[in-house]
């Protein structure tokens, strides 16, 4: 594998980090099975690219895609916690009214961002090649963010957030307002999700209406695998799991691209995906040899 | 942390770094990303390996060809883009605007050649489609919307109402609506759009425009082209003339199209590839745009529709299908 | 005081299995109590300790807390004044979240929410000491997860919880019918020592009848949706099971007919 391709699986990996940590927000803490995600990594993409291209300051675009993903995500948790829709159910139907809206707010299918200023651009100016830069700042970014979200997860807040999904019947008995909570919960997910396609695009030259397949498949790979590798008992594992599993999926992806002697090709990309994740699975049974159960750290 | 879990998966990693089989420092290496594999596109690709092949270099004499696609995979794009920039092969071919977009943006060295892509500027892949000036250049697979309304009222001199659908959610597609919108007008047909955005949506949208339209065009939308069937059932029935963008539907019941071959798309791009193989700068070679093109006509479908066609047509036609 | 006005609910009204489970329950718990309340299954007990937690809403009658009326609260919105410790063990705490992180919960219960670190070092001594009481080793797990827990482990720690704030009511539903008797004799224990300890309002619903009597100053009876008994202090002092049954049959013109109430 080349030097190129190994940072490039790095780079993307790291992007698609802030996906799994959105989805584990959504399907582990919240336990809330969310579709929504492949609409609304997209929807991000899109609104980021159509303010870009508007003349609007890349990192206010950035912003106001998480912005839009975060109403995306509440959409669905309204149609769960107000209209008792299945929230299975409740995330397809938003993933499938984002198809439009995602074309209506970009005007066509794409939107290209080639040559445009985007948050990326000022790295161009340091004296290393973009294929180094790139995944050294978003390896910066990421790292921020699970701070963040370890911090929130532990604060008072974050773990009313946690017991809502855990066991709300009791959490409302300890006067946690679970409706609420998961309004927020699915709002700070896609918001997550959303930030992160409009990475994607800023990095990859466009936005297309299509960005949006199988990203819940990535998602749920990386956090699956992630888990599968490491202990997920505290918090702060858990995230860290969720990038590890990101990446080591993208390196995975791009070893298989590379492995002349397998003669894999991205063709074969579903099932390395399916492979990967039924060992996912399955290895939780064969650690036990190696780890003690239950304990912290 | 699992150290040893780690220590297998570091060590699988490794050995996922490994050379990839030996070149001899001659060979050219010719490396090309898909979008997706798709009848039209998979022409592209078989033309340019043909081309290259006239020119002596196959594989295994002269020549190392890599083919990755990235199955409708917008991620998987961007990773075979950056393993093709580490491989750093003499050309990449990108074949469709996604594919074209991640190469562009992951290299500025490399020369690629784009094809099967409808609006290359507008996509951002060359800032002037005359003088490229960068690593960037390409064959466009722009439909020349202004001979097709062309013959489509020289088939239906009476239209003055063209049925279109297309699907919203396809770059190339849209293009083609907006250009047909621009165009039809000047011959004196208004135009009326029915959207599908699945393949399994086009009957109804055919359906809708029965009563409201003289003639049907379709462009070439992938969605749309997969159920032309649908189509042609709503034209014979409604005895509406369906003309296409494409000459394979002709066969499939269009009573006529003036299209190109994608094959020839993909020919016109071997042979870019093989100026550039040669020493030629991308930066100097302006896009193109299809060279060939030929005249099908069905004359059952004709009949079917409702549609006389001229001694004069049929003779020009390359292909006449009874 | 808490006080229960003419509550009535019925199940799938309008279909073949059509229940009403209260038909009209009136109570007045004034501050201190401690009552248990017994009744056939059926009854309603477990339908009114879900209406005075809000669980439940009643299709009439009113429920007040201090004289506020709460019938229209939701859960969460009355776990201030509220405190609860389930049947099952499970039900009443976060299984994958540690000791600490669950007694964490229930000391912000009423309280407003903020981002904070949700266990701090104090908070953490103060577990601590109240964890060591129950003499089961806990102190020094406060970091591990709840579901190494056993059953009567989990109830302790429950019936710990629910005493960390205060509150106008604890209600216990039947919480030491999951355990073997030996832990459910010390779970009961815990909840007078608890009780006593900090004079607290409590209903207690309990299937024994010999438990009803034992524990607490006041015993009520429901049948089917109604309270049918209500002994209190002397009246309930030196009364025996069979006692209990015979002011049953007294009141209701017919025997009670329970196994499961009669032979606990």
């Amino acid at each position: 594998m080349s030097q190129i391709a190994f940072l490039g699986a790095i780079e993307v990996g790291l992007l698609f980090a802030l996906v799994a940590l959105g989805v584990y927000l959504s399907f582990r803490v919240l336990q809330f099975p969310d579709l929504t995600v492949d609409g609304s990594f997209p929807l991000g993409a899109a609104v980021c690219a159509s303010m870009i291209v508007a003349g609007a300051d890349p990192y206010l675009a950035s912003l106001v895609a998480a912005l839009a993903g975060a109403g995306a995500g509440m959409v669905t948790a309204w149609l769960n916690v107000r209209l008792k829709i299945l929230h299975l159910l409740a995330s397809i139907l938003t993933m499938i009214a984002l198809y439009s809206i995602n074309l209506r707010i970009m005007g066509r299918p794409n939107v290209a961002l080639l040559g445009e200023k985007t948050v990326f651009t000022p790295l161009e100016a340091l004296n290393m090649p973009s294929y180094v830069a790139l995944p050294i700042a978003l390896a910066i970014l990421v790292l921020g963010v699970k701070l963040s979200l370890d911090w929130f997860l532990n604060s008072e807040v974050g773990l009313a957030m946690r017991a809502t999904g855990v066991n709300p019947r009791m959490a409302r008995a300890q006067g946690i307002h679970t409706d609420r909570y998961i309004l927020g919960g699915m709002a700070l997910s896609n918001a997550l999700v959303a930030f992160a396609g409009a990475l994607f695009a800023q990095s990859q030259g466009a936005a297309d209406v299509t960005l949006g397949v199988g990203v819940i498949v990535v998602g749920l790979a990386a956090v699956i695998g992630g888990e599968a590798l490491i202990n997920t008992r505290a918090v702060w594992r858990a995230t860290f799991a969720c990038i590890i599993g990101s990446i080591v999926y993208r390196l995975a992806v791009a070893g298989a691209l590379n492995a002349d002697l397998l003669g894999l090709q991205a063709q074969d990309l579903n099932l390395i995906t399916a492979v990967l994740v039924t060992l996912a699975m399955v290895l939780p049974g064969v650690r036990i040899p190696f780890r003690k159960k239950g304990s912290t750290s | 942390m699992n150290t040893m879990r780690l220590g297998i998966a570091a060590l699988a990693a490794a050995v996922s770094l490994n050379v990839s089989g030996l070149a001899w420092a001659a060979d050219k290496h010719v490396a090309v990303t898909q979008i997706v594999e798709h009848p039209a596109l998979d022409a592209v690709r078989k033309g340019v390996k043909d081309v290259l092949a006239e020119a002596g270099l196959t594989e295994g004499n002269g020549l190392k060809w890599s083919f990755e696609s990235a199955q409708g995979n917008a991620a998987t794009a961007a990773q075979i883009a950056k393993k093709f920039a580490g491989d750093a092969p003499d050309v990449i071919v990108a074949i469709a605007t996604p594919s074209a977009q991640t190469v562009v943006a992951t290299t500025s060295t490399i020369p690629v050649v784009f094809s099967a892509v409808t609006d290359p500027v507008g996509a951002k892949l060359v800032a002037d489609a005359m003088h490229p000036g960068a690593n960037v250049t390409g064959v466009t697979d722009m439909t020349p919307i202004a001979a097709h309304m062309a013959l489509v009222k020289r088939i239906v001199p009476n239209a003055t109402r063209l049925g279109v659908i297309s699907n919203p959610g396809e770059a190339n597609s849209v293009s083609l609506v907006s250009l047909i919108e621009v165009e039809a007008p000047k011959l004196g047909m208004s135009v009326v759009v029915a959207a599908a955005t699945k393949s399994g949506d086009v009957l109804a949208a055919a359906r809708s425009l029965v009563g409201k339209v003289d003639a049907i065009y379709i462009p070439t939308d992938n969605t749309v082209v997969s159920a032309f069937e649908a189509v042609v059932k709503v034209g014979n029935e409604a005895s509406i003339p369906v003309l296409a963008g494409d000459t394979d539907s002709v066969k499939r019941g269009a009573v006529a199209a003036a299209g190109f071959d994608y094959y020839d798309v993909g020919r016109q791009t071997g042979k870019m590839v093989m100026k550039i193989l040669d020493g030629a700068n991308p930066g100097d070679m302006p896009v193109e745009g299809v060279a060939k093109s030929d005249l099908f006509v069905n004359l059952s479908a004709a009949k079917a529709q409702g549609v006389t066609l001229s001694g004069d047509l049929i003779a020009e036609a390359k292909e006449v299908i009874q | 005081m808490i006080e229960a006005r003419q509550l009535a609910v019925t199940f799938n009204a309008g279909t073949p299995m059509q229940t009403p489970a209260m038909r009209g329950i009136d109570l007045v718990i004034p501050e201190g109590d401690f009552v248990t309340v017994i009744g056939s299954n059926g009854a309603g007990k477990s339908t009114f300790l879900n209406a005075l937690a809000g669980e439940l809403r009643p299709d009439s009658g009113s429920i007040l807390i201090d004289n506020q009326d709460v019938t229209a609260w939701p859960t969460a919105k009355r776990a201030g004044l509220v405190a609860r410790v389930f049947q099952d063990p499970l039900g009443g705490s976060c299984a994958n979240l540690t000791i600490e992180e669950n007694l964490a919960l229930a000391y912000a219960r009423g309280k407003r929410r903020g981002f904070g670190a949700s266990v701090s070092a104090a908070m953490r001594e103060e577990f601590r000491a109240h964890i060591s009481r129950l003499n089961l080793g806990l102190e020094n797990r406060l970091g591990d997860s709840m579901e190494l827990l056993s059953g009567g482990q989990r109830q302790a720690v429950s019936l710990l919880m629910s005493a960390l704030r205060p509150m106008k009511i604890l209600l216990l539903d039947e919480h030491t019918a999951a355990l073997d008797p030996k832990t459910a004799a010390f779970v009961l224990e815990l909840t007078r020592e608890i009780v006593a300890e900090r004079n607290l309002t409590t209903l207690m619903v309990t299937h024994s009848m010999r438990q009803a009597l034992d524990i607490g100053n006041r015993t009520v009876m429901l049948h089917e949706g109604r309270v049918v008994l209500d002994v209190r202090d002397h009246d309930r002092d030196g009364l025996k099971v069979e006692d209990l049954l015979h002011m049953f049959e007294k009141v209701r013109g017919s025997e009670l007919d329970d196994d499961a109430l009669l032979l606990s």
